[in-house]
C-alpha cells in the first residue's frame, strides 16, 4: 500500500462520512473483482476513482448501488447498513447512479426518462417533478431535446442523460461512470463546472474517470484501483505522483 | 442558481381526443345493439371484444411487463369454468357470475407467479404454457365439471334471446371499459411511468427507484384477471366449456399474433391488431390451414421487416396518438 495519509474524509474540511464502503468483495466464478475494499466518501466531497481497465470500478459502483450483491462486506450510506436493500430502496434514499454504457428507456421522450427518475428516486410529484426535469435538463444541455425518443440521441447526448436522469432524481450520494470520455476540451469543461455546482449544492459525487484531467480539476480525493484492489488514495496531486499508480496505471516505470 | 421554469406539459392532442370520444361512443353503443343489429353481428361484437381484451391483457404482459407468457389460456379456462361451476353447481345466477369468475384466475395466477418469477425469458414461456397444460388436464379428470366432456350453461334457458343479448353486450361493454380503458389510465398514472420505463430497460428503471418486482407481480395479476373476466364472458357466449376449448393452447397463438401485428408495447397496436385478425378470420376462415400459414407468415414479416406493428407504421406516416401515455414539455 502507498504510504499516503490523508485517506480519511474526515481530514477534509472535518466532515463526516455520507458512504463508507467496509470490506467488501465480490467473485465472478473464480475471478476476484472486488478485494477486501474499504474507503469513506465525506459529505460533499468529489470523490475520484481510477485504474486500468478490468480494475473492478464499475463493480464497485454496482456494488453501492445494489445492482449486484456483494459476497462480503457492507456499503454505509448516512449511517445505514444497505447490505440487503434493494437498488430501487437505494434509489430511494439517495443514491443516484449513470451506466458506463448509457441505458436510456429509448422509446421514451428525453424528459420523460428524467421524469421515471424525479418521481420514484427523487419522490416528486406534478408540477414540482416537471419544473425540476425541466431545469435539469437545461443545465445538462438537453433542454432542446425534452420531447425526442431518447433512442434517438446521439452517444454524447444519451452520456449527458444518464447524468441528467441522474440528477433527476435528486441524489445525496451522485455515482457517475465515465461521463467525459469522447468530450471536446471545451464540453470537458462545462461538464466540471456542472459537477463542481452540483457539489455546491451539497451532492457528493463519486466520479470514474479516464479523461485525467477532467478528474483532475474536480476530485477533492481519488482512490485508485487495481485487480479488485485500492493502490493508493489521497489528494489527487498525491495520488498522481505515487510511484505504485505510475507503474499500474500510467505504465510509468518509476 | 437557476430561476424555477414552470413547465407546461401537455398529455392530450387533438387526435386523442377525437379517439377517446369515438371509442367511447362505440363502446357505450354495444349494449344498444340488441334493440338493432342481428343476433350474428352481435356474437360478432361480443367475440370481438373478447378478443380485445385478451390480447390488451397479453400487450400489458409481454410489451410492458417484459413477461411473454403462451399460456394465458390457463386463465381464459379457469374464468370460463369459475362461471359454469358458480351457476350449474352453486346455482348462482349466471350475469352475477360472471364478474365473480375472476377471483378463480387471481387466486391462481398469485402462487404461480411466486413459481414463475423465478423463470427467465424462454424459461418462463415454457413455465406459463406447462401451468396451462397442467390445469387442462387437471380439469379433464374432474367428474364434478363432467371430465373431459365439458359442461353446457343450461341455467341459460330461463333468459330469453333477447335479454342474453342485453346481458352479454353489457358484459362485453363493461369488459372493454376495464381492459382497454383501465389499462390505458394505468399507463398515464405514475405506475404507468414505471411500467413504459421497465419495458425500455427493467435494470435502469430499478437503479432509479422502480419496484420492478412489485410492478411485474401486480402486471401478471391484472393479465390474469382481466383475461379470465373475458374467458367467462366469452364461454358465456359459446354456452358450452370443455377442457379443450377452454385451455386451447390456440388462444396464445391469437395473442401474439394480434399484439405482434399490431404493435406490441402501445395500447392502440392490440385494437388494430384484433380487427385484422378478426376480419381476416370472417372473410379468409374458410380456406382453413392455407389461411393461418398467411397468418403466421405476416406475423414473421411484421416481426422482421416493421416490430413496432402495423401501429407503429401509421405513427410513422401520421403521428396521431388514440391513446397517449406521455408527457410533452413546453415551455412556460
Amino acid at each position: 500500500m502507498a504510504g499516503l495519509t490523508d485517506a480519511s474524509p474526515e481530514g477534509h474540511a472535518g466532515r463526516a462520512a455520507l458512504l463508507s464502503a467496509r470490506n467488501l468483495s465480490k467473485s465472478f466464478g473464480a475471478l476476484r473483482v472486488t478485494q477486501d475494499l474499504s474507503f469513506e466518501v465525506g459529505r460533499g466531497e468529489v470523490f475520484g476513482v481510477l485504474g486500468p481497465n478490468g480494475a473492478g470500478k464499475t463493480t464497485v459502483f454496482n456494488l453501492i448501488s445494489g445492482d449486484i450483491a456483494a459476497d462480503v462486506g457492507a456499503v454505509v450510506l448516512d449511517g445505514q447498513d444497505m447490505t440487503g436493500i434493494p437498488a430501487f430502496k437505494r434509489a430511494a434514499k439517495g443514491i443516484g447512479r449513470t451506466y458506463q454504457i448509457p441505458r436510456p428507456y429509448t422509446q421514451m421522450s428525453t424528459f420523460e426518462n428524467l421524469l421515471v427518475s424525479a418521481t420514484f428516486a427523487g419522490q416528486m410529484r406534478g408540477q414540482a417533478a416537471y419544473d425540476h426535469c425541466a431545469t435539469t435538463l437545461d443545465e445538462c444541455g438537453l433542454g432542446d431535446k425534452a420531447n425526442r425518443p431518447a433512442g434517438s440521441l446521439t452517444l454524447l447526448d444519451r452520456k449527458r442523460l444518464e447524468l441528467a436522469r441522474a440528477m433527476a432524481g435528486k441524489p445525496k450520494l451522485l455515482l457517475l461512470d465515465e461521463i467525459a470520455g469522447g468530450l471536446t476540451d471545451g464540453e470537458a469543461k462545462d461538464l466540471v463546472t456542472l459537477i463542481a455546482r452540483l457539489r455546491d449544492r451539497g451532492v457528493t459525487i463519486i466520479w470514474i474517470e479516464h479523461v485525467l484531467h477532467a478528474i483532475m480539476a474536480v476530485a477533492d480525493r481519488m482512490m485508485v484501483l487495481s485487480f479488485g484492489e485500492k493502490i493508493a488514495e489521497g489528494k489527487p496531486d498525491a495520488v498522481m505522483r505515487d510511484a505504485e499508480v505510475r507503474r499500474v496505471y500510467m505504465g510509468i516505470e518509476a | 442558481m437557476t430561476d424555477p421554469h414552470f413547465a407546461t406539459v401537455h398529455r392530450h392532442t387533438s387526435s386523442s381526443r377525437i379517439a377517446i370520444g369515438c371509442g367511447l361512443l362505440l363502446v357505450l353503443a354495444i349494449p344498444s345493439m340488441p334493440f338493432w343489429a342481428s343476433s350474428g353481428h352481435i356474437r360478432w361484437a361480443v367475440e370481438l371484444g373478447c378478443f380485445i381484451a385478451i390480447a390488451q391483457m397479453w400487450n400489458l404482459l409481454a410489451g410492458y411487463g417484459g413477461m411473454v407468457s403462451v399460456g394465458q389460456q390457463a386463465f381464459i379456462g379457469l374464468g370460463g369454468y369459475a362461471l359454469f361451476v358458480l351457476v350449474t353447481l352453486f346455482g348462482v345466477d349466471p350475469f352475477l357470475a360472471v364478474p365473480l369468475s375472476v377471483i378463480l384466475p387471481a387466486l391462481v395466477a398469485a402462487p404461480a407467479y411466486m413459481l414463475l418469477r423465478r423463470l427467465d425469458g424462454p424459461y418462463f414461456a415454457i413455465g406459463t404454457w406447462v401451468l396451462a397444460e397442467v390445469l387442462r388436464l387437471i380439469t379433464s379428470n374432474i367428474g364434478a365439471v363432467n371430465a373431459g366432456s365439458g359442461m353446457t350453461l343450461k341455467a341459460m334457458a330461463k333468459y330469453s334471446a333477447h335479454q342474453r343479448e342485453i346481458g352479454l353486450t353489457l358484459l362485453v361493454a363493461l369488459l372493454l371499459l376495464l381492459t382497454v380503458g383501465g389499462t390505458y389510465l394505468l399507463l398515464r398514472s405514475r405506475l404507468g411511468l414505471a411500467l413504459t420505463a421497465m419495458r425500455d430497460d427493467a435494470v435502469a428503471a430499478s437503479s432509479q427507484g422502480v419496484n420492478v418486482g412489485r410492478m411485474r407481480f401486480s402486471v401478471y395479476l391484472l393479465a390474469a384477471v382481466g383475461t379470465g373476466l373475458a374467458g367467462a364472458i366469452y364461454f358465456m357466449a359459446q354456452l358450452r366449456i370443455s377442457p379443450t376449448s377452454g385451455f386451447d393452447p390456440n388462444w396464445s397463438s391469437i395473442c401474439i399474433f394480434i399484439v405482434m401485428v399490431g404493435g406490441i408495447g402501445r395500447l392502440e397496436g392490440p385494437i388494430i391488431g384484433a380487427l385484422l385478425y378478426f376480419f381476416a378470420t370472417r372473410l379468409f376462415g374458410q380456406y382453413g390451414s392455407a389461411y393461418l400459414v398467411v397468418l403466421g407468415l405476416l406475423t414473421l414479416v411484421v416481426a422482421i421487416r416493421a416490430p413496432t406493428g402495423l401501429w407503429g407504421l401509421m405513427t410513422r406516416l401520421r403521428p396521431w396518438p388514440w391513446f397517449p401515455t406521455g408527457y410533452i414539455l413546453t415551455k412556460g
